[in-house]
């Protein structure tokens, strides 16, 4: 009892270490939010010694400031502002930028995962499911871990890249965001202590009131790791959409202005997605590898359910990402139409095309791994006659998708079309097409979703079959609205095309909110046709995920280098140019090659990771691990 | 069910001699008409229709006991969509697009028939056959691959490195990205927030809604609304405005963008691409007009770094056209073409 309450005051102080942590930098930082650090210092020190000072107007909020920076540098090719090694800057850049941003983003990603997984096992009544869950929690952070130190070991690559060869920018950009670099390193040194307490003392915490205040730090956690990325996000805002500073660059002492600048929110949201839809791809991948190695059928059904757990925990968050990067260009049109016309009708147009057929992809694996999943369900094959007409409507959708506007055909072909658009297919290539091809796409999913929960079940409701009418009529009517719009968009003035979006994307969640309802409550209590036979999934199913791991890699590797891109010849957008010899777009081949050396590294450094956990797991019998003496591993008895 | 099927096998086999008398050239393409305003849609209904029509064929064919193995039926829909997209719509689709379209569905049919593993059994036992050459004929077909397939690869390199002489494909921007603003006449623009001066409703001010109200109606044919007329003399401010645009466009722009502004005017053809087609829905209904208005003014040449990859001769028209005139153009060719400039509010 004594040793208890010795754990529980333990525990309940390090929760507090953890608050603290996470409260640190922001006191640390009190003094220099909102009107910053030095800019009543330098007013008062000019007032005193009489001199004029110097106002400058806020570029995006157009307030006036008292000039407290120094203007961006106009730099010039040579060895002062540009030295190099005999090779491309930028492409070293580059890559040092996006494998840390690889490894932060999975390690950002997975302790949410872990929070949501614990959480599940904690509120899960069936006990050994819930250690089921408990395990997978822990096997994940697990993961995150080694792949933490990579993180840290790639920021410190990327700054001494940046300080060899961008000094005039990175001494700019670290000039203008002194106080908030600081806070970043105080709250990585937060996330740091908190990672390690929440990891070391995940056995001490297991039972009852301790695994509450286990799970608590695993939201401080969170909370730290996402401030963090908002803190990184608001550099790239900067660079992209520059605010806080004067026409010359010169910061005019409003920290929160260069902070908040026009795309931070847009960006802060699509990147915390992206971060979980990848992260939980990721560990996806290291499920469908572990099931393929598998020896036993134990190992195969334990490796089945994990994959299937992170895949549906990534597709949730995929599912809403489309329209996050929707808000987000939105928000760049409006913010530059130069900049908006540069990333969908002009020089990056080409880009975005990959970028729509790689999120087909995603949706079109997806798919695939729920119809292959419904393999393992005895009763699942009512399903499979109709699955054709599910890959024709992901199929028609996918092909509006990725129609380019631009398409790219030889003079002759050109010639022989008789103009620039296609009379046919051109009214594919527009906005209002594409919103309802990846909405037919997402509602799809949903339908491939909700037959994969009703798969090895019929429903006992007395009003079932009433209910089964009614999903089918929503469903129905939910794909002629979406087409309908995307047709009528045609006929209506642009500002109200683009906001026709919003009742498509309405209908997409409606199906996804209330069909899961709905279909959760006319499967309680349901007949269950024959239990989940975790393991005896395909090969094929595996591939999938590595391809949906892959994907979601790859895309994330080539919506940076757009992000990046639409800045063309300027380091910060109209303040800071780049006068480097690198300043101008790469070929779209170059830019692939590019991505895809990016993403094989990734992949064979984070096997590395892998492999060094399953390590630590050779070392730990089994059943000890587990906690459940004697068992085999018995995944979730549904899902 | 059955008369269901039946209905659906018929037009199967109808769809399967149209293109079959298309691929042969004994059927026009055009006997059933893409109809304009509705190609799109209509293309995607004809793909539904063979759907549900192979469905139909298949179960009707299982059912007479002469059901086509599932590994041909993969493949043969594959083959009938790649020859529908380049015998069936036209004009011709680009080769770029019809391989992009092509891979699509060659992962849909394998979506398809390995959806579950009873149907991948089926689909990939005559593959599985042919490896294990346990009858003579498998033999052959084994040899025959072993022989074929690196010369088809063979091929397909030589084809692929041998020096071609056509024109380079070139990749270019329909849009080129403007600049925040420019300059025209000395005077500068800002792109984002400049407004059309002509566009105006009876009280002189800016007035987007009343203009829209006023330009032709789209549809199957384009008409001028009811007391609607700019060529009604006594027509006065956006109306008169627009007539005077028009007169102005009949003058300089017509020999190239044509007479219903559909890129297809008297010199036309002399370039290539075509010019902008104002008809489309990709081109001005996705464009500000200041976008336009700049567009106008500096032409072709007069296009910024940011617009590359271009491929315009447009003049620019500052050198010609007062501000004044630039203005009254766009509004005509917004009024003619039944298009809304495109606002941000």
């Amino acid at each position: 009892m004594g040793l208890l309450t010795g754990k529980r005051v333990f525990s309940i102080m390090a929760l507090c270490m953890m608050v603290g942590l996470l409260l640190l930098p922001i006191v640390v930082a009190l003094p220099s939010p909102a009107i910053g650090e030095e800019a009543p210092a330098v007013g008062d020190e000019a007032k005193k010694d009489g001199e004029k000072v110097e106002k400058g107007r806020d570029v995006y909020y157009k307030t006036e400031g008292i000039v407290v920076g120094a203007p961006a540098p106009k730099t010039t090719d040579g060895p002062k502002d540009y030295p190099r090694y005999n090779f491309e800057s930028r492409v070293l850049i580059w890559f040092a930028n996006q494998q840390h941003l690889y490894y932060g983003s999975f390690v950002l990603a997975v302790p949410i995962f872990c929070m949501i997984i614990e959480f599940m096992g904690v509120v899960t009544k069936d006990k050994a499911l819930a250690k089921r869950y408990d395990q997978l929690a822990y096997d994940f952070i697990k993961i995150s871990l080694t792949a933490y130190s990579l993180t840290a070991i790639l920021g410190g690559i990327l700054i001494f890249t940046f300080l060899t060869l961008y000094p005039a920018f990175f001494s700019y950009l670290s000039g203008i965001f002194r106080p908030v670099m600081h806070i970043y390193a105080l709250m990585f040194v937060a996330e740091s202590g908190t990672l390690y307490i929440y990891y070391y003392g995940w056995d001490k915490m297991r039972e009852g009131f301790l695994k509450w205040i286990h799970l608590s730090m695993s939201v401080v956690l969170n909370i730290i790791g996402t401030l963090l990325m908002f803190l990184a996000n608001s550099w790239i805002g900067f660079m992209m959409s520059p605010a806080g500073v004067d026409e010359q660059g010169r910061f005019l002492g409003n920290i929160w202005h260069v902070i908040h600048t026009a795309l931070w929110n847009p960006l802060n949201l699509h990147r915390i997605l992206g971060n979980m839809a990848f992260g939980g791809g990721v560990v996806a991948a290291y499920a469908a590898y572990k099931f393929l190695a598998s020896k036993t059928d134990e190992d195969r059904a334990h490796y089945d359910w994990m994959g299937y757990i992170a895949m549906a925990l990534g597709v949730a968050f995929l599912i809403p990402l489309p329209f996050a990067g929707y808000w987000l260009m939105r928000e760049v049109y409006a913010y530059r139409q130069q900049m908006g016309i540069t990333l969908m009708g002009g020089l990056l147009a080409w880009l975005f095309i990959i970028q729509a057929t790689m999120i087909g992809i995603l949706f079109l694996s997806t798919n695939y791994y729920l119809w292959q999943a419904m393999g393992r369900m005895r009763g699942a094959e009512k399903y499979q006659r109709y699955i054709k007409y599910l890959v024709f409507l992901l199929a028609c959708g996918y092909i509006v998708f990725i129609t380019p506007h631009t398409m790219v055909m030889s003079p002759a072909e050109l010639k022989a079309m008789g103009g620039q658009q296609h009379p046919v297919l051109g009214n594919y290539g527009v906005m209002s097409a594409k919103n309802g091809g990846i909405n037919v796409i997402i509602t799809t999913t949903v339908l491939s979703f909700v037959w994969y929960m009703r798969g090895n079940k019929v429903s006992t409701v007395s009003w079932a079959k009433f209910g089964n009418i009614f999903m089918g009529v929503f469903f129905v009517c939910a794909y002629i609205n979406i087409i309908w719009l995307a047709v009528y968009g045609y006929y209506i003035p642009a500002n109200v095309r683009v906001g026709l979006s919003v009742p498509q994307v309405a209908t997409t969640l409606s199906c996804l909110f209330f069909m899961f309802a709905l279909n959760s409550v006319m499967m309680r209590g349901a007949k269950q046709m024959g239990p989940i036979e975790w393991g005896k999934i395909s090969a094929r199913s595996q591939y999938a995920l590595i391809m949906l791991a892959t994907a979601f890699t790859w895309m994330m590797g080539l919506m940076g280098y757009i992000r990046s891109s639409v800045r063309l010849f300027w380091h910060v957008n109209e303040i800071m140019r780049d006068n480097s010899p690198w300043a101008y777009t790469h070929t779209v081949g170059f830019a692939a090659n590019m991505i895809s050396a990016n993403v094989l590294f990734f992949w064979i450094s984070i096997l590395f990771v892998f492999w060094l956990g399953s390590l630590t797991a050779k070392k730990v019998p089994v059943e000890s691990k587990a906690g459940i003496p004697g068992s085999v591993p018995q995944p979730a008895a549904s899902h | 069910m059955k008369a269901l099927m039946s209905l659906s096998a018929l037009i199967g086999v109808a769809g399967l001699l149209l293109l079959g008398g298309m691929v042969l050239d004994i059927v026009p393409s055009t006997t059933i008409r893409l109809v304009e305003g509705y190609m799109p849609m209509q293309l995607l209904l004809e793909m539904g229709c063979f759907v549900l029509g192979f469905a139909g064929l298949s179960y009707i064919l299982n059912a007479m006991g002469m059901a086509i193995p599932r590994f041909w039926q993969g493949i043969g829909f594959w083959v009938f969509f790649l020859l529908y997209l380049k015998y069936r719509v036209y004009p011709p689709i680009p080769f770029s697009v019809r391989a992009m379209y092509g891979t699509v569905s060659l992962v849909a049919v394998f979506m398809w028939v390995s959806a579950n593993e009873e149907d991948w059994q089926k689909f990939k036992q005559p593959i599985m056959n042919v490896l294990d050459a346990q009858t003579g004929m498998n033999k052959l077909l084994r040899y025959a691959y072993l022989v074929l397939l690196p010369i088809l690869i063979g091929g397909f390199s030589f084809n692929a490195m041998m020096p071609k002489s056509e024109e380079p494909i070139e990749l270019r921007t329909v849009h080129p990205a403007p600049p925040a603003s420019t300059k025209v006449h000395g005077k500068t623009y800002t792109l984002q927030t400049s407004q059309n001066p002509y566009r105006v409703n009876t009280e002189g001010k800016y007035d987007q809604e009343y203009t829209n109200a006023n330009i032709v109606e789209q549809g199957m044919g384009r008409l001028m609304k009811p007391n609607a007329n700019p060529w009604d003399e006594t027509n006065q401010g956006y109306l008169k405005y627009v007539r005077e645009g028009g007169e102005i466009f009949f003058q300089n722009c017509h020999f190239c963008h044509g007479d219903n502004l559909n890129g297809r005017g008297l010199h036309a053809f002399a370039f290539n691409p075509i010019p902008a087609n104002f008809t489309d829905p990709g081109t001005i209904a996705q464009l500000q007009e200041t976008f336009i208005f700049w567009r106008v003014a500096k032409g072709g040449i007069g296009l910024p770094n940011e617009g590359f990859p271009w491929a315009s001769v447009m003049p620019p028209w500052e050198q010609h056209l007062t501000v004044d005139e630039i203005w009254k153009v766009i509004l005509f060719e917004y009024w003619h073409t039944g298009y809304y400039p495109r606002t941000w509010d």
